[in-house]
């Protein structure tokens, strides 16, 4: 088992190198990275100062003001680096939190079946007629503000939809002769799940994995927009775009300058996810 | 399969009270009660609202009463809607989601379901990158963006001969079919992307998988081999998102609801939980409940039907 | 503003000598009304409760005056006129007798005495009935004892001399209970039916009341429609037949739904749009002002605002013409005291050091921190605390940055959802807290509700006893000039301490289209009932 695993290494980077969209994507996403995490300290610019003299300015390429301003004389650029950081976190975070625990959790449930999977489920179920939003209130009011609970309260919820989705394929993956093969030479059944059903599942959950964090980032900009994501003057791509929406009319350059960031950071995921589908699928070789 | 369903409806009975439980005690420990507001209110008036809504009583007894209330039918009264009752209030806003939630998801389905399939099938050529574009779009670009942006095109540019809007830009009216195409439009280009991208991902799964192998190998035409044979096993993840996806659309269509302003579950029970009206949320948690039950039960029944190696 | 105030004492001085006479839509000549009548409003939130004993919020207070009316009316400029009562004196410094018109009928043809008044009043106090706005019940005789259940219903302190007549006898003198009485809270309510109907009795299907408009189905959260009532006692001046209202709680979506042709009226502009709006729209922007003040609550007791000193540095360095005109754009007015502009009873204050140049200020405060221990290497440090909202949002970052600035004060943000904000303020764990006052009724009074030594709506823990007492004598004052200059004096004194910092008075700008007519700029109550408006032939 070993043996394979460390032979089959080598191909999937290859694979994934011949994506040119993918490879494309991931030197955006590394220079979207590199400007949020260290762009606002280079520019040495305070996100939270407002130039009383140049309210709500269009973007203009001279005079320092390079995504314009919003209606406090704030530099909207370097807000727009400033929330990339916030939302890049939670992002990330949520997403590695939320997949974990889903993919721990369905496949157990859809391994073992029988009672256990049951009472695993009827939890499921339980959380998902919960409303979210009452959850959130309490935990953020009961224990405070701190960035690790926007995280955490984000993750508690988006961790569901995954679960299911690996329940269903560990459900049927578990009929396969695989399975059978494995469990007929003794390997325990967490062993199973682990280097059988997990690997298997890798194509679904990458997917899957894209496809939740933009719902992520989008969820913590609805928390913000509640009262209960980061705090003014902090920001994120979340609260920015949610502010500009409202302005849309007046201001389009609120909305478009973030949009654009955080759509062109959403695609590049996407399109890695897509790439890492396919480079890590455990059949194409 | 009856007695796996029979069994599973029985089991909705703890699960619906271990959510109302818990539920209750969630919204009782949050801080902030239906009575504050800024203008105070004198102690002898909480002491009378108190009295009238059993609220100084210990929490269990509340609790008891409550339970023998909606055992009853009755969801109690509304804190904040003094002239309705938590059943008033659900049954008119109930029509409102299934109405806008409930016809979005046939569509999405067919919609995401075709779009997946041709990418899986033609992969890496021009429809696919098409489909992948189209399908991070509806992922990438928020809801509270895109509902605005078709309000402005279909409600502000274009314009009938009196100077109205080609379609009203928010509000529910009468429930006629203008004030519903928007709002319809807009949750099924949310749910296109996530079933067009999972629905690639699984089926060119499934069209690796060896019986397929067999299949083609046997020189049966692709299209028999794509919809007769690998469609069913690939609908799997789609099914199991189908479930989320059909509750969150009919009960948590809050920013849809938001956009178009439309007197659906989702901005009941959000305003419910900002008012802290106790009941009204509780009444909206039980009929959510019972249809993430139901729906559960279906995608499981579901699974069972397309993947004939699962037995319960 | 002696404008205001001259208006004020001449209106107070009319409603005095008033004799009976029919207000209502005054069309001017020459204008050609529409062949349809109907109007579509925005409310900016679904309503409580059309009950007059549940309501609560100004925009059910809006609807419940359509539908019901009380002993007096606010007509279109906001100026207190008959409505069940054709005429009113004050017999004494605590007594008024109202006397009702005979024509005043039910929707169902019987007629409105003086014993629905004494009905419906005794039914608001009543602990029974819960209701949640007693504050206007309070202010006849016993009214508080009652809601406190020391006393019975029954010993309420109005009388039904005869049918037509009613005696009302107040707690504390109230030269302002004309305006208490027009509030919807204090309408009467059709007794034959609240006992037959019960819990139910304002459903559309049976709904009788004795305003201008009718219940004729109310979808909640989608629309409340109303019918012009035939019976209306001035039905033949009301023009506009149905009314039909939708509560839109975004700005921005009500903005595009009046824009595609869904409204006639919104309630408000969204923040920061106002610009466009005016460009775009011209006329149909309609201007007005609020009495409401946006204030910062500061907690005196907290060791951080206890020094006067403090609080009057914070104050006078926040430059409010920067906030209102360059920053709101809203139409807002600066604000250098607790009451507005268009108050009845008191004038605004405003404070010598407003008409210095900002430098000025600023040395001014600064020294003023420095003598209270602050400096620039110890600074002042506090946490705001505000309400998910755009506008709390931009007037905390605005103040923040201006503190910081010119003062040094480090300000942290704290942002909170409005039910947290309401319970941690009245447990007393906010240090400084946006807030506001929205009057009930137009007079001063309404204010010192805020100023008042141990009031539970002091948020400040303020208390100066001399405030009170300057109050209590102003109250006893008949003459409504001697009232005036002693409630401003008073007011002025409690400003002088610096409870809190005023920021602005809100505007009420909104969007009526041009062939809405009988909307005046001068209603600063806010009140304007669907019968004094009319539709333009367009």
């Amino acid at each position: 088992m070993t043996m394979m695993t460390t032979i089959t290494l080598s191909p999937h980077v290859l694979r994934f190198s011949r994506n040119r969209t993918a490879l494309l994507s991931c030197a955006i996403l590394a220079c979207v990275a590199f400007a949020c995490f260290f762009g606002p300290v280079w520019l040495a610019q305070d996100p939270s100062r407002s130039d009383w003299a140049a309210l709500s300015l269009p973007p203009t390429l001279l005079g320092g003001h390079w995504f314009g301003t919003d209606e406090l004389g704030r530099d909207l650029f370097v807000r727009t680096l400033i929330g990339g950081r916030v939302s890049l976190e939670v992002g990330l975070l949520a997403t590695l939190v939320a997949c974990s625990i889903g993919v721990a959790y369905g496949a157990c449930a859809g391994y073992f079946g029988g009672r256990i999977d049951a009472l695993m489920m009827r939890v499921v179920d339980i959380m998902y007629a919960v409303p979210y939003m009452l959850i959130a209130i309490l935990m953020m009011t009961l224990f405070g503000r701190a960035f690790y609970l926007v995280v955490l309260t984000i993750s508690a919820f988006s961790w569901l939809d995954m679960a299911r989705v690996v329940r269903g394929q560990t459900l049927s993956l578990r009929t396969r002769e695989f399975v059978d093969a494995a469990r007929s030479i003794g390997v325990s059944g967490p062993m199973i799940v682990v280097r059988h059903i997990v690997p298997n599942l890798i194509g679904v959950v990458v997917v899957y994995a894209t496809v939740m964090a933009p719902g992520i980032v989008l969820t913590e900009s609805v928390l913000s927009f509640l009262g209960l994501g980061v705090q003014e003057p902090m920001t994120s791509w979340g609260v920015l775009i949610e502010d500009g929406a409202q302005k849309l009319e007046a201001m389009p350059w609120l909305l478009l300058c973030p949009a654009a960031m955080l759509c062109a950071t959403l695609y590049c995921i996407g399109f890695v996810g897509d790439a890492l589908r396919d480079a890590l699928d455990p059949r194409e070789h | 399969m009856f007695t796996y369903a029979l069994r599973r409806m029985l089991w909705a009975m703890p699960t619906m009270l271990g959510v109302i439980t818990a539920c209750y005690l969630l919204l009782h420990a949050t801080p902030g009660g239906p009575f504050d507001s800024e203008k105070q209110l004198s102690a002898a008036t909480l002491a009378n609202l108190d009295a009238k809504y059993h609220l100084s009583e210990p929490l269990w007894r509340q609790y008891l009463l409550y339970l023998n209330a909606l055992i009853h039918g009755d969801l109690g009264a509304s804190y904040r809607y003094v002239d309705w009752s938590v059943n008033d209030l659900v049954a008119k806003a109930l029509p409102v989601s299934v109405g806008v939630g409930g016809a979005s998801i046939p569509i999405a389905l067919i919609l995401g379901v075709s779009l997946g399939v041709a990418a899986a099938v033609r992969r890496d050529r021009w429809i696919d990158r098409f489909v992948m574009l189209l399908g991070n779009s509806g992922n990438v670009v928020p809801p509270f963006v895109l509902g605005p942006v078709l309000v402005w095109i279909f409600a502000i540019m274009l314009k009938t001969r009196e100077g109205h809007g080609w379609l009203p830009a928010g509000g529910w009216g009468d429930g006629a079919w203008s004030h519903r195409l928007l709002p319809i439009a807009l949750l099924v280009l949310i749910n296109v992307s996530t079933i067009a991208r999972v629905m690639r991902a699984s089926m060119i799964d499934v069209l690796g998988s060896p019986f397929i192998r067999t299949a083609r190998a046997k020189g049966l035409p692709p299209r028999i081999v794509v919809w007769r044979h690998a469609l069913k096993p690939a609908l799997m993840p789609v099914v199991s998102l189908l479930g989320a996806i059909s509750i969150s659309s009919i009960t948590s269509a809050v920013v849809t609801e938001s956009v178009f302003s439309l007197p659906g579950l989702g901005q009941l029970v959000v305003n419910g939980a900002i008012n802290r009206d106790y009941t009204l949320v509780l009444g909206i948690v039980v009929l959510t409940t019972v249809a993430a039950v139901l729906f559960n039960l279906f995608v499981d029944l579901a699974y069972a039907l397309l993947d004939p190696r699962i037995r319960y | 503003m002696k404008a205001s105030q001259g208006l004020a004492a001449a209106l107070i001085a009319f409603v005095l000598t008033f004799s009976h006479s029919t207000f209502a839509v005054l069309v001017p000549a020459g204008i050609k009304l529409a062949a349809v009548q109907e109007i579509t409003r925005q409310l900016p939130a679904e309503i409580e409760s059309v009950d007059p004993a549940h309501i609560e919020s100004w925009a059910a207070n809006t609807v419940g005056l359509d539908i019901f009316e009380g002993l007096t009316r606010i007509d279109a400029t906001g100026a207190i006129v008959p409505g069940v009562a054709q005429s009113w004196t004050r017999t004494g410094p605590d007594t008024w007798r109202f006397k009702l018109r005979e024509d005043a009928r039910w929707s169902d043809g019987r007629a409105v005495t003086a014993d629905d008044f004494v009905y419906a009043w005794r039914r608001v106090v009543d602990p029974q009935t819960g209701s949640k706005y007693t504050i206007l019940a309070e202010f006849v005789k016993n009214g508080k004892a009652i809601v406190a259940g020391r006393a019975a219903p029954a010993q309420l302190g109005v009388t039904a001399i005869d049918a037509h007549t009613l005696e009302v006898r107040t707690e504390a003198p109230a030269a302002f209970f004309p305006e208490l009485a027009a509030m919807a809270t204090m309408a009467p309510i059709p007794r034959h039916v609240v006992e037959r109907e019960r819990d139910g009795w304002t459903k559309a299907a049976h709904f009788v009341g004795n305003g201008a408009y009718l219940l004729a189905d109310w979808q909640p959260n989608n629309r409340i429609v109303l019918l012009k009532n035939g019976r209306y006692w001035n039905a033949s001046q009301v023009e506009i037949a149905k009314v039909t209202y939708v509560p839109i709680e975004d700005d921005t979506t009500a903005l595009r739904m009046y824009e595609a042709g869904q409204f006639d009226y919104t309630y408000r502009i969204p923040s920061g749009l106002h610009g466009q709006v005016a460009q775009r729209y011209g006329n149909e922007l309609r201007a007005g002002m609020q009495i409401a003040t946006y204030y910062y609550s500061l907690d005196n007791r907290d060791p951080a605002f206890k020094d006067k000193r403090v609080r009057q540095a914070l104050s006078m360095v926040l430059d409010r013409d920067l906030l209102t005109k360059r920053l709101l754009q809203a139409g807002e007015a600066p604000m250098y005291g607790l009451i507005a502009h268009g108050t009845k009873g008191a004038s605004p204050f405003m404070p010598d050091w407003a008409s210095w140049p900002m430098s000025k200020r600023v040395d001014y405060a600064r020294e003023l921190m420095r003598q209270a221990g602050y400096t620039d290497a110890r600074p002042l440090t506090f946490t705001l605390t505000y309400n998910t909202n755009d506008l709390h949002k931009k007037v905390a970052l605005f103040a923040m940055s201006e503190w910081r600035s010119k003062l040094g004060v480090q300000t942290k943000l704290e942002n909170v959802e409005f039910k947290v904000l309401l319970r941690e303020r009245h447990e007393g764990r906010i240090q400084a807290s946006r807030d506001g006052w929205f009057v009930d009724y137009n007079d001063a009074m309404s204010y010192f509700d805020v100023l008042r030594c141990g009031s539970i709506q002091n948020d400040q823990h303020y208390c100066n006893p001399k405030v009170d007492e300057w109050v209590a004598r102003a109250n006893e004052q008949l003459d409504a000039a001697a009232r005036t200059a002693l409630l401003t004096r008073a007011h002025a004194l409690a400003m002088e301490d610096y409870p809190m910092v005023p920021l602005f008075q809100y505007s009420a700008d909104r969007l009526v289209k041009g062939y809405v007519g009988g909307y005046s700029p001068l209603n600063y109550v806010d009140q304007r009932a669907s019968q004094d408006l009319y539709i333009v032939a367009h």
